[in-house]
């Protein structure tokens, strides 16, 4: 079924709408532009809930709605909604009108907030983009626009080196994953278009035609050319980077330099799980079916090591901020874990902790907040006994924390259990190794418990003195308190599951369509989840977990240490390499700026003269060019006198004593070619050649007085490099024209050209295919070959505009350089340009 | 270039009647351009030179004068730049208006056209010869107006830029 695409084309283009109105509503309303946000969210959440029958009823092969974008390049802008872009859409728009009111409270007086609307609207645009694209090079280009948003809200507080540090971290890092990830889709487009049963295109689904409506055609393609896992590695390494996967995972943690809200809206709920959807759009494209896939062999080991380790950092963490940075990393790791197991479990396990990681998740975030807001500090240590004071805020951390550490009946609990599940069946089934699957995810889990309740005890023991924390504002405190409400009625659907009532209504049917979109087979029977009444493997795993936490916990200071030890160690951190690689490049761009930007005319003129020679040259070797014969060669008496001249006055220049003399015999050479252009035959040539020689000619006795008359001694070796260098200039030239001309193409351009030239015999009062001119040479420059013509004068135009700006405003800038000239050296050898010769 | 050097008469009475037979010449290659050698690049360089013959022999003063520039100030485009600056920016939007209007008919950027007017009663009293009025109107000539603008303009930049220095 198809989605109203007047509905989608709103959702999609409100946020930007709004972002663009942002400033000039910021101006009328000032702070209350939040709640403008938060209006726009609002609307576009109803718009795509207005959607969300078609959604459930999505075909992978029929219901996109595309528009052609470029269609020139197969790029269009395709739209499909499912169950899973429909999830994504939800938690941007949903969450994000709760984050926009949050923002109301927690914005209150801070700098640049036009800007952080605008912004932030513009990255709920770009990821509603991201969920609702179906072509891979528009999902491309909204994907980085979430990393261009997201570098800015990052560095909102701009002036602070920590955040542009941050912002720069998480820029480089997601970017250059989306580079890969771009490569990735080229080649799954390109192999996938050479297939003689698949026809050529970049959409992802939602067409007949489209890719995962021919997964196993697009599979095939690619395992014949054994590019299958070189894409599937590409497209892993795009999601990757953007969820904050080891060893990727050092941006977020630095991204907590952003503004709560952001850190809640952007790097739990939205943009990091981009990477974690990409996982899930493509899994049933690049996941086939055999027992031991390259797919889970690469994406669930990664995503399980990635959830353990991040999980013991973030026991390691003491702002809470950094603690819900690494938990968000390692409950991404989970659901990419889920992605990459081979089962339907691990689609559900994928699909339902999207779902309830960002719930919990936002909620906790925003609880950070509203501590760090309230009770001034978001150092660990200092934190402690808050319930007394926040009593909500801690009723609320109660059922979003054990949702975390996945304790039954709470939502986080189901999700975990599946992934228990996923695992066990597949350890199971394929033995040996694979048993490491479960272990690590149980151990992984261990530390998540550990730091979920480490979380929780803020609000609960005995309060640090000195800590005092003042109730937070009403806008500040609602939007979590819904999100609860969420995690509660997830939970008590379990509960419910426990005593027959199978289908929990909302969460059932959605959870089932957003399993569906990334699974191989529809889920038979829908969706259902329940705390388990009996003892199984799977449910014997989560009460390990717990057990084993509990049993930890006493001794979380020590491990927390010890965590903080391993991390101090150098190379155990990727930063180290971050850093490294950073300030190596920040060295390494002077150098290589100075050696190719020296400043000095002659180097420029040789690598450009020597460059082009040796390639030209190079290539007349590599195709294996003749030069051709002088067979028939005749040179009447007035033609050779005028070359002969030319020669003559070329031997002159070299001789010629001053520069004014150099100049002159200089121009006996021009005019006699021009004179040659003349004798064959090419008027306009001619015309061309002797106008051009008068101007330069001025020029040159324009600018003569400026130019010593003496340059001094050359060096012998600079005399026998010049001589070289002209010597070869010199070959490339004559072999060049010589071959040029010889070539006669079998069809050559000039015939047809020269046959629409003029008026045709039979014409009308319009003559729109021909030139209508006779003058070839005029008529190719304006008509046929206009758009090269307007190249040309628009680079007269720039150099004009050069020659103004770097001679005319001179003046301005030795002004500057004169007054900060104290020393010999002290003149920066690049600021004058190519003027010192 | 300096001027307390003093041009001679000759020089001083050839420019006065060459340049603007100059002129008339460069005019006269840009209206043929299309049958006959000649064109808007051409036309565009030999303009340039007239001025650049006014400017050795008579000064920039005087050049200011004739173009009737804005006196020469402190910023960039005060003055005779400041002028040829604007000369070749409306050069640009021509050749690329021309090519916008042609989209904005249904055609490719930069579709030229030509209208072709045969028995054209005013041109066949001043050809004097029956049946021969005919008329041809080239979209192309407008391209070409530009693109002489453009060079007029960007070169005398060039030559003023430098030659002040």
């Amino acid at each position: 079924m198809q989605p109203s695409p007047a509905a989608l084309l709103a959702a999609l283009a409100l946020p930007f709408l709004g972002a663009v109105a942002a400033p000039a509503v910021h101006r009328l309303l000032g702070e209350r532009t939040a709640y403008f946000a938060a209006a726009v969210a609002a609307v576009t959440f109803a718009l795509l809930a207005g959607q969300y029958g078609a959604a459930m009823a999505a075909d992978p092969t029929a219901s996109g709605v595309s528009y052609e974008w470029i269609p020139a390049l197969g790029v269009s802008l395709t739209l499909y909604l499912d169950g899973l872009s429909l999830l994504i859409g939800f938690l941007a728009s949903g969450v994000g009108v709760l984050i926009f009111t949050y923002s109301g409270g927690y914005m209150h007086g801070e700098p640049g907030q036009a800007k952080y609307y605008a912004t932030l609207l513009a990255f709920m645009g770009s990821m509603l983009g991201v969920a609702l694209a179906a072509d891979l090079v528009a999902l491309f280009v909204f994907w980085e626009l979430t990393s261009v948003t997201s570098f800015v809200l990052i560095g909102h507080y701009q002036r602070t080196d920590s955040g542009r540090y941050a912002a720069r971290k998480s820029m480089l890092i997601t970017v250059s994953g989306g580079l890969f990830m771009l490569v990735g889709f080229l080649v799954l487009a390109f192999v996938a278009g050479q297939a003689p049963e698949l026809t050529r295109t970049l959409t992802l689904v939602g067409t007949p035609d489209s890719l995962i409506a021919n997964a196993d055609a697009v599979r095939g393609a690619l395992e014949a050319r054994g590019l299958f896992l070189p894409v599937i590695a590409l497209v892993a390494v795009g999601a990757v980077t953007k969820s904050a996967q080891v060893p990727f995972h050092i941006w977020l943690p630095n991204a907590m330099e952003a503004p709560t809200p952001v850190s809640a809206f952007l790097h739990s709920a939205t943009m990091v799980k981009a990477g974690v959807y990409l996982v899930g759009r493509t899994r049933p494209l690049l996941l086939p079916e055999v027992a031991v896939p390259d797919w889970m062999l690469l994406v669930a080991t990664l995503g399980l090591v990635s959830m353990a380790i991040t999980a013991i950092l973030a026991v390691g963490a003491t702002d809470i901020k950094e603690l819900l940075a690494y938990s968000t990393a390692s409950h991404l790791g989970l659901i990419i874990a889920g992605y990459g197991l081979a089962t339907e479990y691990g689609a559900e396990a994928g699909a339902f902790h999207i779902l309830n990681h960002a719930v919990f998740k936002a909620t906790l975030f925003m609880v950070a907040g509203i501590i760090a807001h309230e009770a001034g500090t978001r150092y660990i240590p200092d934190l402690g006994g808050l319930r007394s004071e926040l009593p909500i805020t801690a009723g609320i951390t109660t059922v979003a924390a054990l949702g975390m550490a996945g304790v039954p009946p709470f939502n986080g609990f189901y999700s975990k259990e599946l992934l228990f599940e996923a695992t066990y069946d597949i350890a199971a089934t394929e033995g040996g190794l694979f048993w490491l699957y479960p272990a690590i995810a149980v151990f992984g889990s261990v530390f998540t418990f550990l730091y979920s309740i480490r979380f929780l005890m803020l609000f609960f023991g005995e309060k640090p003195d000195g800590l005092h924390a003042h109730r937070p504002p009403w806008p500040m405190l609602a939007p979590p308190l819904l999100l609860t409400a969420v995690a509660a009625y997830i939970g008590i659907g379990g509960i419910a599951g426990s005593f027959g009532f199978a289908e929990w209504p909302l969460v059932s049917e959605f959870v089932a369509a957003v399993t569906n979109a990334s699974a191989l087979h529809a889920l038979e029977g829908g969706f259902t989840y329940y705390v388990p009444t009996t003892l199984s493997p799977y449910f014997a795993m989560s009460l390990l977990t717990i057990a084993l936490g509990a049993v930890a916990y006493p001794f979380y200071d020590r491990i927390h240490a010890g965590v903080r030890r391993a991390r101090a160690i150098p190379v155990t951190s990727p930063n180290v390499y971050y850093d490294a690689a950073l300030s190596g490049a920040n060295r390494l761009s002077p150098v290589a700026a100075e050696t190719v930007h020296n400043g000095v005319f002659r180097r420029y003129a040789y690598t450009a003269l020597a460059a082009v020679s040796a390639l030209a040259l190079g290539g007349y070797a590599a195709t294996g060019a003749t030069l051709p014969g002088f067979a028939g060669f005749v040179v009447s008496l007035p033609l050779a006198v005028v070359l002969l001249t030319a020669v003559l006055g070329a031997v002159a220049v070299v001789r010629a004593p001053s520069h004014i003399a150099g100049v002159l015999t200089l121009s006996i050479l021009g005019f006699m070619i021009a004179i040659f252009f003349v004798l064959s035959d090419a008027p306009d040539l001619a015309l061309t050649q002797l106008l051009i020689e008068t101007l330069v000619l001025v020029l040159f006795l324009l600018v003569l007085d400026k130019l010593p008359s003496w340059y001094g001694d050359l060096k012998r070796r600079e005399v026998a490099a010049d001589v070289l260098l002209s010597a070869t200039v010199g070959v490339t030239v004559f072999v060049t024209v010589l071959l040029s001309t010889g070539a006669t193409a079998p069809n050559p351009i000039w015939r047809g050209l020269a046959e629409r030239a003029p008026v045709p015999s039979e014409h009308g009062i319009w003559i729109l295919d021909a030139g209508g001119g006779n003058n070839i040479v005029n008529v190719i420059l304006v008509d046929f070959r206009a758009f090269d013509t307007l190249g040309e004068i628009s680079v007269v135009a720039m150099a004009a505009i050069s020659v103004l700006v770097m001679v005319g405003m001179r003046g301005r800038s030795e002004d500057v350089e004169t007054d900060a000239d104290t020393g010999p050296d002290a003149a920066d050898p690049s600021a004058d340009g190519g003027e010192t010769a | 270039m300096t001027t307390e050097r003093e041009t001679t008469v000759i020089a001083r009475t050839v420019t006065r009647v060459v340049v603007p037979i100059i002129l008339v010449v460069a005019l006269a290659l840009l209206f043929r351009g299309h049958n006959l050698p000649g064109g808007g690049f051409i036309a565009g360089v030999l303009t340039c030179t007239a001025f650049a013959l006014v400017y050795i022999i008579y000064g920039r003063e005087s050049l200011r004068t004739l173009v009737g520039a804005s006196a020469a100030g402190d910023g960039v485009l005060a003055g005779l730049p400041g002028t040829y600056a604007r000369l070749f920016a409306v050069g640009l939007a021509i050749a690329t208006g021309g090519g916008v209007a042609a989209m904005a008919l249904g055609y490719p950027f930069l579709s030229q056209a030509v209208l072709y007017l045969s028995d054209v009663p005013a041109v066949g009293a001043v050809t004097k010869l029956p049946g021969i009025g005919t008329l041809e109107l080239a979209s192309a000539f407008v391209f070409d107006v530009g693109v002489y603008l453009v060079v007029v303009g960007g070169l005398l930049t060039i030559i003023s830029v430098v030659g002040s220095e």
